[in-house]
C-alpha cells in the first residue's frame, strides 16, 4: 500500500509526464538553463530583479584506499540586478569523514569552510534566430578548510568558466558546454605555500520530458597543475554521469546529478584512475527558492 | 589630498552625471508597447516593438487580482497589481520572437515580435 502511494506521489510529482512526452512542447514556457545540466553550469542569468536563495551541495566520495567523504554546501544568495549581469555571494560549509588511508590523516569534522562571490555577463543571448547563448563567469573563493583533506588551510582560488548552451529542438532539448580554468593558492598550517590549477571542460544534454522536468547526461574532462601557468601537469580524469532538473514550482526547483570517475591517470605512476586529485564518485543536490 | 583621492572625487561625479544624463535619452529613445490584461488573458495577445531599441511595456491590468508580467527571453519580471499598470524596460533587442505570461496564470501568455 505504501508502494502504490509512493508511486502515486511521484506520478503527481512529475504530473503527467506521459502525456507531456506526446505533447507540442513549443507551448511550453520557455526554461531558464543554469542548472539544468548538473555540474555543468548553463548560460542562464536569471530575470532582472529576481532575488533567489539556494543550498547547494557537493559530496566527493572514493580515494584509493580507506574511507573517503567529503562535502562542500554553498548557501547562496543571487541576485540579477541587469538584463545581462547576475551576481552571487555566500558562505561554505565542509564535512570530512576520512579514515584509514595512506595518503590523508583521517578526521571526521564538519566547519565552516569560507565565502565565494560570483559574478556573471551574459555575453551572447539566446534568441529565436539564435539558439546559442553564453555567459562568462569569474568565482573568487575563500576557504579556510582545504577541499580534500579538510585541514586547516588559508586557500584563495579564482574559478573562472565559459558557460555555454544551445537550445537543440525548441523547449525540448538542450545542450550545454563548460570551459573551466581554475588557479589556486593554498598556505598550509605548517606556512607552506602551494600554487595549483585545474583546467578543463564538459559536455552536457538534457531533454525536457514534461515542463517540470528535465533529465539527462554530462561528461567532465579535468586536467590537474601544480602551477596556474598549467606547465606542471600531474593528471587528469574524465567522469560522466547522469542529471536531473525538477521545477516545482514556478519559485521553487531542485537539481541533482552524479559523476563517476570512468577514466583518469597519475603523472609518474601506471595506476587506473586518477584518485590523488580527484575522487571516485561525486553528487550534487542543490534546492533553490525564488523571490 | 592624494591621487586616489581626487581621481575619485572626479570620477564619481562624472558617472552619476553620465548616467543622469543617459536617463532621458533611453526614455525619449525607447519604443511604447502597451498590453492590457482582462480577464485572465493578455490583449493584443502578440505585440510588435522596432530592432535594436530598448523598449518600454506599459502593462494595464484590468482583473481583480494581481499578474505577474514575466519572460525568460526578455529576462524581466514584474508584480502587477489589481487595477493597476506596471511598466517593464527592455534592453534594446534583436530580431525575433519573446514570449511573455502571467507567472500567477499558467494559461495566460503572449509574445512580443521585434522585427
Amino acid at each position: 500500500m505504501q508502494t502504490a502511494l509512493a508511486f502515486y506521489a511521484l506520478g503527481n510529482l512529475f504530473y503527467g509526464t506521459d502525456a507531456a512526452v506526446a505533447q507540442d512542447a513549443s507551448s511550453w514556457r520557455e526554461i531558464e538553463t543554469k542548472y539544468i545540466f548538473g555540474f555543468t553550469t548553463g548560460s542562464g542569468i536569471g530575470l532582472e530583479g529576481e532575488k533567489e536563495f539556494s543550498v547547494d551541495s557537493v559530496g566527493r566520495f572514493g580515494k584509493r584506499d580507506g574511507h573517503y567523504a567529503a562535502t562542500e554546501t554553498k548557501y547562496e544568495f543571487e541576485v540579477t540586478p541587469s538584463q545581462f549581469v547576475q551576481i552571487e555571494f555566500g558562505a561554505l560549509g565542509s564535512t570530512h569523514n576520512i579514515g584509514a588511508m595512506t595518503t590523508l590523516d583521517g578526521r571526521n569534522q564538519a566547519a565552516f569552510g569560507g565565502g565565494f562571490a560570483e559574478f556573471r555577463y551574459l555575453a551572447v543571448e539566446r534568441t529565436s534566430n539564435n539558439p546559442l547563448s553564453v555567459t562568462l563567469a569569474v568565482e573568487p573563493t575563500v576557504r579556510f578548510i582545504d577541499e580534500t583533506s579538510g585541514a586547516g588551510v588559508h586557500n584563495f582560488e579564482f574559478e573562472t568558466t565559459v558557460n555555454a548552451d544551445i537550445e537543440v529542438l525548441k523547449n525540448r532539448l538542450y545542450a550545454g558546454f563548460n570551459l573551466l580554468y581554475e588557479p589556486e593558492v593554498t598556505r598550509t598550517a605548517t606556512d607552506a605555500i602551494q600554487r595549483e590549477a585545474q583546467f578543463g571542460g564538459s559536455a552536457a544534454l538534457s531533454v525536457r520530458l514534461a515542463p517540470n522536468l528535465l533529465i539527462g547526461g554530462e561528461v567532465w574532462y579535468l586536467r590537474h597543475y601544480n602551477s596556474p601557468t598549467l606547465s606542471d601537469f600531474t593528471g587528469d580524469a574524465l567522469m560522466a554521469g547522469p542529471t536531473l532538473y525538477v521545477q516545482f514550482t514556478p519559485k521553487v526547483f531542485m537539481t541533482a546529478a552524479w559523476n563517476a570517475q570512468v577514466w583518469g591517470r597519475e603523472a609518474g605512476n601506471s595506476l587506473t584512475l586518477n584518485l590523488s586529485e580527484f575522487q571516485r564518485h561525486r553528487a550534487r543536490l542543490k534546492f533553490a527558492f525564488e523571490f | 589630498m592624494t591621487a586616489a583621492t581626487t581621481t575619485m572625487r572626479i570620477l564619481i561625479p562624472a558617472a552619476v552625471g553620465a548616467f543622469a544624463l543617459l536617463q532621458p535619452v533611453w526614455a525619449e529613445s525607447a519604443a511604447e508597447v502597451r498590453v492590457t490584461y482582462s480577464n485572465g488573458q493578455f490583449q493584443p495577445g502578440v505585440v510588435n516593438a522596432p530592432v535594436d531599441k530598448p523598449v518600454v511595456i506599459r502593462v494595464k491590468n484590468l482583473d481583480a487580482k494581481a499578474l505577474e508580467f514575466e519572460s525568460t527571453s526578455l529576462r524581466v519580471e514584474k508584480v502587477v497589481a489589481a487595477k493597476s499598470e506596471g511598466v517593464v524596460n527592455v534592453r534594446a533587442l534583436k530580431p525575433g520572437r519573446y514570449e511573455f505570461y502571467d507567472d500567477f496564470n499558467a494559461s495566460a501568455h503572449g509574445a512580443l515580435i521585434v522585427e
